[in-house]
This record gives structure tokens, sequence and C-alpha cells, in this order.
């Protein structure tokens, strides 16, 4: 269906580009009454077209349409087509060696950015996986170390000894199911081109399961909330969005250092819902800013003792299921303190940016 | 004599098992274990156990194989353990009969309590609601079905016609998950394009006379893509 598209684009740009070729020689040609551009122009037109359309197809098509054109409208016979003029076969030669040309460069070069963009995904890919089985290290460390001395030394332990282990296996537990769900919310992205389902999705009953969530893991943790009266539907893969709340909320809590106040506004301009987290925190430092939702910044800075630290994962995974919606997604520190994090999502559902 | 619940927990990792079935038998129920299918359904007809605690993934036939199984021939409840992803699939399985859905992985407490009420729900439907001076009643909300009335902390709340009907079904089914597409078809008995859409206005509607706030104890849960539940009832 897809292709069927653009192919019919490519042809509709193919003959409108020899369209004009041919009314522009037409015109040169009753106005100057000079015929030595004509060729020119033809060349130009194929050149275009090779630019413009994917692959070879079009461009030698509208270079044969151009050499059949000049042979049959502008050189001597007018209006009859004769291929046994040398001239004649000589253009004809030259414009389709252009347009081939022309095809094979801009294809290589279609490709190579292709190449590219597979590079860059390739290699975030590869820093995500190794941040990752470094953070997974520490938690397991956790857990198979306090269970394996609770089952040796099961009699030795005194009962408050036993609960500090096993507080200690749920809460490295719960970190691991947190990472864990990160990991899933990529996967389900990452595919390249897997488009996400979009749902409508009453905010007011998102904010809900979000609150819910956030205090459960997090029950001292007050949040203020601020949203419109009005029913406001957006249309999202809830499961994610959600996901990109909790994150950001949990983010606040572990990097905001001297927060007091946290709060979640959402509001509606131009169409579009504008989701705000606030903090009255330290701020982001500076250095960090630029590379937040990438997760770059992620392999330089793994702690030696490898303490958990999955603020580069949350909030990557953040940007890439907001890019998935369409949105965008941005942080900036407030002149007051703290930070703010900002993300859209559009009202209505187009079609054309469900793409990751 | 033994009269404990018996519950039959049909999963096929063995950690996993072992964990439910102890957490069962330290809450004082009985526990019975199965780790296919066709086991399972062995177990079942021999057992009859109160309970079910299917999970959905088994390695010889699906579980919801295992649930149609079961709507065939009896009312006895069932709890599907599901991942988190396939929102799908818990509507799925909600739609062909299983009473609610715990998403891995859990804690003890939210199991405990979800088995706990759907093992209720069995001693009651039926048996309150639609008698005379039947009520509902958790936490200040009360609901009276007679005079279909709701009252928070004795004040009346106006509900129209079908926000009452909503809550009237969904208290009517403590502690369950019911889909958007159960309680569509229940009270408009149609299901159409924008059907969702008039359910969640009306479900707006309702949380909005309540004076609920998103993230504080509400009597109605969201579970974002699937449905609603009511808060557990006051013991009685």
């Amino acid at each position: 269906m897809k292709q069927w598209r653009s192919r019919v684009r490519d042809l509709l740009i193919t003959v409108i580009i020899m369209g004009i070729s041919f009314g522009l020689c037409m015109s040169i040609q009753y106005f100057f009454k000079t015929e030595a551009l004509i060729p020119a122009i033809f060349i130009l037109g194929a050149f275009l077209v090779s630019v413009l359309t994917q692959g070879y197809l079009f461009g030698i098509i509208s270079a044969l349409i151009g050499v059949l054109l000049v042979n049959f409208a502008f050189t001597f016979p007018i209006y009859h087509l004769d291929f046994n003029m040398p001239e004649n076969i000589v253009s004809a030669i030259i414009m389709i060696f252009v347009s081939t040309m022309t095809c094979t460069l801009t294809t290589k070069l279609k490709r190579q950015e292709a190449l590219k963009t597979e590079g860059e995904r390739e290699r975030m890919r590869a820093n995500l996986l190794r941040a990752v089985s470094h953070d997974l290290r520490t938690p397991l460390t956790t857990i198979y170390g306090s269970s394996s001395a609770m089952l040796d030394n099961y009699h030795e332990f005194s009962d408050e000894q036993k609960i500090k282990m096993l507080n200690g296996i749920q809460e490295d537990a719960q970190w691991l199911i947190h990472m864990v769900e990160n990991l899933l919310s990529i996967t389900r992205l990452d595919d390249g081109n897997v488009k996400i389902i979009k749902t409508e999705t009453m905010l007011d009953e998102l904010i809900d399961v979000v609150l819910v969530k956030f205090a459960k893991r997090y029950p001292d943790q007050e949040v203020q909330v601020d949203i419109p009266e009005d029913f406001v539907m957006i249309p999202m893969d809830a499961i994610l969005i959600e996901q990109v709340l909790v994150n950001i909320l949990e983010n606040a809590v572990q990097h905001a250092k001297g927060m007091t106040e946290l709060s979640l506004k959402v509001f509606v301009i131009d169409k579009k819902a504008v989701f705000e987290i606030a903090d009255n925190g330290e701020g982001i430092p500076e250095d960090r800013l630029k590379n937040l939702f990438t997760g770059c910044f992620y392999s330089d800075d793994v702690v030696p003792d490898g303490h958990k630290k999955n603020a580069g994962i949350g909030l990557s995974v953040c940007a890439t299921i907001i890019k998935a919606h369409g949105g965008d997604i941005t942080a900036v520190n407030l002149k007051s303190g703290g930070a703010v994090f900002r993300f859209t999502l559009n009202l209505e559902d187009s079609q054309d940016e469900q793409q990751v | 004599m033994n009269n404990r619940y018996k519950i039959l927990v049909v999963e096929d990792e063995a950690n996993i098992r072992n964990f439910v079935m102890t957490l069962l038998e330290a809450n004082d129920y009985q526990a019975i274990g199965a780790s296919s299918c066709r086991e399972a359904q062995l177990m079942f007809l021999s057992h009859r156990p109160d309970l079910v605690i299917l999970d959905l993934g088994l390695p010889d036939l699906d579980g919801t194989t295992f649930l149609k199984e079961i709507r065939k021939e009896s009312n006895t409840p069932v709890i599907v353990l599901s991942a988190r992803s396939d929102e799908t699939d818990k509507v799925y399985a909600l739609d062909i009969g299983a009473n609610d859905y715990v998403t891995k992985p859990f804690g003890s407490a939210e199991f405990v309590a979800r088995v706990r009420s759907a093992l209720r729900s069995t001693q009651l439907s039926g048996s309150n609601a639609n008698l005379p001076g039947g009520k509902f009643e958790s936490d200040g909300l009360m609901i009276v079905y007679d005079s279909r009335q709701v009252l928070i902390d004795g004040v009346e709340i106006k509900l129209t016609q079908t926000e009452y009907n909503i809550l009237a079904l969904l208290s009517k089914h403590p502690g369950k998950v019911l889909t958007y597409s159960f309680i569509i078809k229940s009270i408009w008995g149609y299901d159409d394009y924008g059907s969702t859409k008039k359910l969640q206005v009306n479900m707006a509607n309702i949380r909005k006379k309540f004076g609920a706030k998103p993230g504080k104890k509400n009597y109605i849960f969201n579970e974002l893509g699937v449905g609603y539940r009511m808060c557990e009832p006051n013991e009685a």
C-alpha cells in the first residue's frame, strides 16, 4: 500500500517536471527562436526527476521521454520522429547517461544515510546493553547473596537480621522489575518500523493510574496535581505513557536533591496536550542537560561500585516513547531552582507520525 | 473435617507455583498444584476446587482453552496470571469468563486480596444485591438498590439513570474487573464504535460527582485499556 503511494507520487513528480520542461522549451522556442537551450533543459529535467524519485525507473523514463520529445518537437524534421540524424542519437545517449549516473549517485546516497542511522541505533543498543548488564549485577548480587546466606545459616541469624536481608531482597527485586519494565517498553518500540497502537485515553484516568502506582513505590512523596476540569481524550499507548510519567516522577525523587515539592500539570494548547513535571530540587547539571534523553552519558558515568543509577535508561525510554507518539520532550532548569520536564502529545491522531 | 477452601494452582514455573502455594497455605487455604493443562483438567475433575489460579502460558495447551472448558460446566472463579504487556490477552481472558487477573510480578498482599475477593464474589453473587433492602457499603459510600440512592458520608449524590446503572453494575461485582465491553453490553445492550468513549465520559462524570481526586483512594479503580473495578465492600 505504502509502496503504491510512493510510486504514484514519483509518477506525479515525473509528469510535472517533464511537463514544465516541455512548456519551457516551447516558450523559449516561440520567444527566442532558438533551439540551443532545449536539450540542456531536458537534461536538467531528467536530473531533477532522478534526484526527487526513488530508484532508477523514473529517471530513465524521463530521459527517454526527453529524448523522444526533443527528437519529435524540437529538431528537424519537426513533429516527426527521426533517428537517422547522428546528432539526435548522440543527444539521446548523453541524456540517458546523465540520468543513469544521477540515479546511481542519489540511490547510493540514500542508502548510505539509512546505513548511518542503522549504525547509530546499533551503537545505542550496544551502549544500553552494556549499561544494563552492568546494572543488573548489583541487585542480583544482593538477591543471590542474601538468599543463599539465609539458606546456609538460617538458624544463626536473628529475626532482625533476616528481616533486614529480606527487605534488601525485596527492594532490589523491585528495582529489577522496574528495569525490566523499561526494557520491555524499548523492545516494544525498537523494532524500527513498529507502529504503536494508539487508543483514546481519558486523561484523568491515566493520571489516576500513574499516581496510584507512584504512591505505591513512594508513599511519602506528595504530588501536586493540576489537570483540566473538562474531559480530555488523548490518543496514546496508555501503558507506555504511564511508563513515561512514572519514570519522570521517579527520576525527580531519585536525583533532585533537596526537593520538597513535586508537581504534575497538564494543559491543552493548540490541539496538543502538554505535560509538565516540575520539582524544586537542585536542578540538572548543565553538562547532563544535553544528553539527558539519549542515554549516552551513561557509558562514562558508571560509578565504580556499580551503585544503582537507572536515570539514563529511564529518560531515554521516555524520549523514545514520546518520539514514537509524534511528540516532543524537553528538560530545563528553572531560575527559581529545580527542573521541569515537559512533553507534548497530539490530541488528534495523525497517521504519519506514528512511526519510530 | 477439612472445610478450608481448596485452590488449584496451574503454573508451569515450579518456583512461582511453590511460592503461590506456600502463600495460600500460609493464609489457611488448601492448595493443590498442576504444571500443565492436562494435569489441571484431571485435578479439576477429581478435586473440584473452589478457585483456580491459572497461568495463561502453559507448555501443552493455551490456558484459555482450559478456562473455556471450566466455563462450560461451572462457575468456579478463575484468577488469571498474566504478563504486563498484553492488555488484549487480559481483556480476552476476562471476556471468556475469568473473574480477575493478576499481573506478574505481583506482591503477596495484592495477590491474597484478589483471592479473597474472588472467593467472596461467588458467595455473594445475587445473595444480597437483588434482595429487597439490598445495600452496598464501603468506606462512607452507600448504595441503596431499592430506592436507587447513592450516598457518600450520608450526603446524597445525584446521578443520572445511566450513571446509576453503571455504578450499580460495578458494585454488584465488587473487587472484580469488568471490561469496557461487558459494561457497555450490560448498560446499553449493544457495543459499537464510540461506546467506550460514552462509557468513559459517564465514568468521568461519576468521579466528578464523587469528588474523586486522581491518585487518592477512590471507590472505583481504573484499569487502563481493560475496564473498571469496584472497591471491596466493608466486612459485614
